[in-house]
């Protein structure tokens, strides 16, 4: 059975390019989404839906009429927050797939600040917003701390502590904090209307959340091109032996990055409660998974800041159209899912083809090519394991 | 309603102009319902497509159309797609949709919306609710004969006034047939939770719960029941299907009551975008919104008629008699309007002794609508307990 | 309650809880230690359950409905394995599409499924002889499914093949170091492949399990966060198929206890059990062992490309 596993050599190998030419990932990327576009038209025949006017529809409900168009924005704001931050913590692969549970710890500190808070009407925004990152930041915080001194796995516990932040928000609106006013469904009290954010117009686009997610994202561009700071989570993405010859804390920058990373994540809760919600909600309510979408944002826009802006409203438009498969054109309801799940595997599936090109291969390097570099990992080294800071990690730019 | 049907046109015949301009036609009429859940999920949302393909069914041609699973979130922008395809009665189900319904209803004030299990009303937002207490009531009858340990088992989603009152109801019937039963309740805090559920109802199995009945969206609590052999009760749904041989009753909804005596008062012009601000339906046994049985038209699962013939006691208002023939009466006497019976009437009182209703008081639907306390035999955790 | 019977109820229950847990967490581990991580456990658990349902119910066999399931879940890892390994897109990315597009089809097949039972479902058994034990007959051999079982067995199986064969050297390898395995004349991606399709076989076994025999029905959201809990719990036993068992366990134990112990605590608090759980018993294995506690697969979640390192 081994022996079957021989490789034969093949004629032509795959040139890997670190830094492809934007034109080159910009087409890349309009094939993509053409293909998919296709394989939705297709999705659209066969469940008898005249496919012009579905696209018709979805382009005029999303992007083209005002109210369309602010709520497509609005679905990209959380992503936007949540994206930008997990961009920064897998640049130093550190694996927060927290972020579901950063919103949701946002939104408790913004609850806190808006209910239990007396403060003067214009103060109360800025002191959710600082409440909700610094909610947010801390429950980031914990598991980020807990990898750097002990080594415990961040994908574990991130990913509990979106369970534990989840439960802890259904105890809050159950027990103490629970309405007097809502026949006893699970509700804190209504935030009063100084706690709540200004909307544009009749939309409802709540443009601070979405004015900070903007500036903090040309803040992380800047941070990461220019700074000492961006250099060090650069080598640390890179290879963390590297950052300990270059004198590099890594302990130090993952705990900085990661509560960065989660902090973003709660001014997104804060967003959600204090632009849409107005108040604590269940959580599975309070936050539609935008946590788990951001991981896709930030993996979609490859490390490069400023392309999270893309990424979010490309998936905000995604989960808009959704809405309207639907709502307008009566499709099951099951079937956005599969739609956005197909779009996304087409886009990822689609990424390498950026990163370098098929090359004939030189027959002379056929012959010598990737000679013994190193034995067969012995056995042990399985089970021995890597270094604290090897857990399974995975750099976003693909293979370093 | 032939009454209010003929009351319209006579009216119509006198004032030729002004009150018939308020008719509408049928054909004019296209209602949207957003459902909170899938419509799988044969519980809630379950029942209120059911209702929805009944009032198709009462009126032939009606266009109607529903949106399910849909977040608190996501209401508003989905009321303005579907306005703009031209829906003019929105119906939205959960308590959650409420902000979305109302911020709507101020934008479209021609249009028509109706709040399930809601609070708040404007000229053009009527809420409703058909509530199951009177049913839990006659299961909690059902129960309290067909226990053999005494212990009955209640999984239960969130502790909020609705399902607490619906375990008082049920406990104060197990209480009136066996005065020793008690009911031990274990808390999901989901609506949803299939494997909280199975483990749910396998911890009180442990405790020597016998019989189970439930508020949850999935039939779980029927199935693992089922597994021992003891008996359930159907929940929104008729969950039948799932174990013939051990539900032994249940509430079945029947939301197109309410839905059928609105869109009649909407075609005959009683209803309309401006003077929806007290109508409030919150409708029981007696209007025929809710339902005691296994499946519709079964009150009592055969396999259990023997034994709850068999079971007579002497009871204080009717003397000798079966706990069959006890459900059957205390069902008719509740199916009257107004009910000649409420399971709410004192003297009751709460499980740390203090008297809650003196002897011949019935709770109001206020009190009704906003219960915390927990009745004599519950047992279990309570949050919000007075 | 007694203390004794709660013991026994509650591993007995643990048992019967985690073993879809098991089965799911087990391929993860078998995939990720060739160095492929699948973050679409849950997607393919939810395509095995719904399959396994319909194909259960149309043929009144749930066995042919338990190879159904693994199938859907093989070939759910089958998009990801080309995705993720001759594609070389982002693994991590791909999962996480996977899952979204598993659990959105499996809801659309399961349309058709919803609210009908399962005429004939798995039987639980007791098994003979053993059943008689005191304290041991009640927790392990009474009332369970044959599943259960076999996922223990199914571990030590996983146990035996990693560890003490070549081929399973040659997966490890391949998690560890491809450019030397393929150095050694040996194929990277054939295993790769392989082991993520094993992988993918028994997250859909794990869903068949709920829909054929824990709950015997099928609806949507059915899994309900099961399989984000398996990919925990395959890092929480350190990759390893043996250890797997205890922390499916251990899992398992603190969920079922956080019902029975609602009277003693608030149960708004005992739901967060599990995971408060899971994260103490990490850091308690991490403050034990040291700093090198985790033994990842060196090349976990990394494409292999020839010629590059």
């Amino acid at each position: 059975m081994i022996g079957a596993l021989r490789r034969r050599r093949a004629a032509r190998r795959w040139e890997p390019r670190a830094d492809a030419p934007a034109w080159r990932v910009m087409l890349v990327t309009i094939a993509a989404v053409a293909v998919a576009a296709l394989v939705v038209t297709w999705v659209f025949v066969a469940y008898g839906v005249a496919p012009g006017e579905a696209w018709a529809t979805i382009v005029r409900r999303t992007l083209l009429e005002p109210r369309g168009l602010s709520e497509t924005v609005r679905k990209a704001i959380p992503l936007l927050l949540a994206g930008i931050g997990l961009l920064l913590a897998f640049r130093a692969r550190f694996w927060n797939i927290g972020a579901e549970g950063q919103i949701l710890a946002g939104a408790i500190g913004a609850t806190a600040v808006a209910l239990f808070t007396e403060l003067p009407g214009p103060l109360v925004v800025p002191a959710m917003f600082l409440a909700g990152m610094l909610a947010g930041a801390a429950w980031g915080a914990v598991p980020a701390l807990l990898k750097a001194r002990m080594g415990v796995n961040e994908i574990i516990t991130t990913l509990m502590f979106n369970y534990i932040a989840l439960y802890l928000v259904r105890w809050l609106i159950n027990g103490p904090w629970k309405a007097r006013s809502a026949t006893g469904f699970s509700y804190s009290e209504r935030f009063p209307a100084e706690a709540v954010l200004p909307t544009l117009g009749a939309t409802r686009l709540h443009w601070p959340t979405l004015a900070i997610a903007l500036v903090l994202v040309a803040v992380v561009a800047l941070l990461l091109a220019r700074s000492r700071f961006g250099f060090e989570v650069e080598v640390l993405g890179r290879s963390p032996e590297a950052a300990r010859y270059a004198g590099i804390d890594a302990g130090r920058v993952t705990l900085l990055l990661a509560a960065l990373a989660a902090g973003a994540a709660g001014l997104a809760g804060v967003g959600e409660v204090a632009g849409i919600h107005r108040r604590l909600v269940e959580p599975t309510q309070l936050s539609l998974g935008y946590g788990y979408a951001a991981i896709l944002v930030a993996l979609l826009a490859r490390g490069k800041a400023l392309a999270v802006v893309p990424a979010a409203l490309f998936l905000g438009f995604v989960f808009a159209a959704g809405d309207v498969m639907r709502v307008s054109l009566r499709l099951p309801s099951q079937l956005p899912d599969v739609v956005t799940g197909l779009v996304l595997l087409l886009v990822v599936a689609s990424e390498p083809l950026t990163r370098g090109r098929w090359v004939r291969r030189d027959p002379a390097e056929a012959a010598t090519a990737p000679a013994a570099e190193a034995p067969v990992a012995p056995p042990a080294a399985a089970t021995a394991g890597a270094p604290a800071g090897g857990a399974a990690h995975a750099s976003p730019d693909g293979e370093g | 309603m032939k009454h209010a049907a003929r009351l319209a046109l006579a009216l119509a015949l006198l004032l030729p102009l002004g009150f018939g301009s308020a008719q509408r036609a049928l054909e004019d009429l296209k209602i949207a319902f957003l459902y909170v859940g899938p419509v799988g999920d044969y519980g809630f949302s379950y029942a209120h497509d059911l209702g929805r393909q009944a009032l198709v069914e009462r009126f032939p041609g009606l266009e109607t159309t529903f949106v399910e699973s849909v977040p608190e979130a996501e209401v508003e922008p989905f009321v303005d797609q579907l306005i703009a395809d031209g829906h003019n009665v929105i119906i939205g189900t959960s308590f959650g949709f409420g902000d979305g319904l109302l911020a709507a209803a101020e934008r479209y004030p021609d249009v028509i919306f109706g709040h399930a299990t809601g609070i708040e009303r404007a000229p053009n937002v009527f809420t409703f609710m058909a509530d199951f207490w009177q049913v839990y009531y006659l299961n909690g009858l059902v129960a309290g004969a067909l226990s053999e340990t005494g212990t009955i088992g209640y999984v239960a989603a969130f502790p909020i006034p609705e399902v607490k009152r619906h375990i008082n109801a049920f406990a104060i019937g197990a209480r009136e047939v066996d005065p020793d039963a008690v009911v031990e309740v274990r808390w999901l805090y989901a609506w949803f939770d299939p494997a909280g559920a199975q483990e749910a109802t396998q911890a009180l199995m442990s405790e020597g719960a016998d019989v189970f009945a439930f508020t949850e969206d999935t039939p779980t609590v029927i199935q693992v029941a089922a597994t021992r052999g003891f008996p359930s009760f159907s929940h929104y749904a008729s969950m039948l299907p799932f174990s013939p041989e051990t539900v032994a009753s249940g509430q079945l909804v029947n939301w197109e009551a309410i839905l059928i005596d609105v869109v009649e008062k909407i075609l005959d012009g009683t209803y309309t975008a401006d003077n929806l601000a007290d109508v409030d339906y919150f409708w029981g046994l007696g209007e025929g919104s809710v339902e005691a049985g296994a499946e519709p038209g079964m009150l009592i699962n055969p396999v259990y008629e023997a034994q709850l013939r068999a079971e007579v006691l002497d009871h204080p208002e009717f003397g000798e008699i079966s706990v069959y023939e006890l459900v059957e009466r205390r069902l008719e006497q509740m199916s009257t309007l107004p009910p000649e019976f409420e399971p709410f009437t004192g003297p009751l009182r709460d499980r740390q002794g203090n008297l809650v209703y003196a002897d011949g008081v019935s709770a109001t639907i206020d009190e009704l609508l906003g219960m915390e306390w927990a009745a004599e035999n519950v047992r279990g955790p309570w949050d919000g307990e007075p | 309650m007694d203390i004794d019977v709660l013991v026994v109820a509650t591993i007995a229950r643990a048992l019967a809880f985690a073993t879809p847990l098991l089965w799911a967490a087990l391929g993860e581990v078998i995939a990720e230690r060739s160095g492929v991580v699948n973050l679409g456990v849950e997607g393919m658990m939810a395509l095995g359950a719904v399959t396994g349902f319909a194909v259960a119910f149309t043929t009144g066999d749930v066995w042919w409905g338990l190879a159904a399931a693994g199938l859907a879940g093989m070939l759910g890892s089958l998009l990801h394995a080309f995705v993720a390994i001759t594609l070389r897109a982002d693994a991590y990315v791909s999962g996480l599409s996977l899952t979204m597009l598993g659990l959105g089809l499996s809801a659309l097949i399961g349309r058709a499924w919803v609210g009908r039972p399962l005429p004939d479902p798995m039987r639980t058994i007791d098994v003979p002889w053993l059943r008689e034990l005191p304290l041991l007959g009640p927790m392990l051999f009474q009332g369970q499914y044959v599943l259960t079982y076999a996922a223990l067995l199914a571990a030590v199986v996983a146990w035996a093949m990693l560890f003490h064969t070549r081929g399973g050297l040659v997966l490890r390898s391949v998690g560890e170091n491809p450019t030397a395995v393929d150095a050694a004349g040996l194929h990277v991606r054939p295993v790769r492949y392989a082991a993520v399709l094993i992988g993918g076989l028994l997250a859909g076994i794990g869903g068949g399990y709920l829909s054929l025999a824990y709950r015997p029905s099928w609806g949507e959201g059915m899994v309900n966060g099961l399989g984000w809990i398996a990919l925990a719990l395959a890092i929480f036993a350190m990759w390893h198929p043996l250890r797997v068992i205890v922390a499916g366990l251990l899992f398992g134990a603190c969920f079922t206890l956080a019902f029975r112990l609602q009277t003693v605590f608030p149960p708004e608090l005992l739901t967060m059990l599990p995971y408060v759980f899971t994260v103490l018993a990490l850091v308690f294995t991490a403050w034990r062992r040291g700093r090198l506690a985790f033994g990842a697969p060196e090349a976990l979640g990394r494409a292999y490309l020839r010629g590059e390192r």
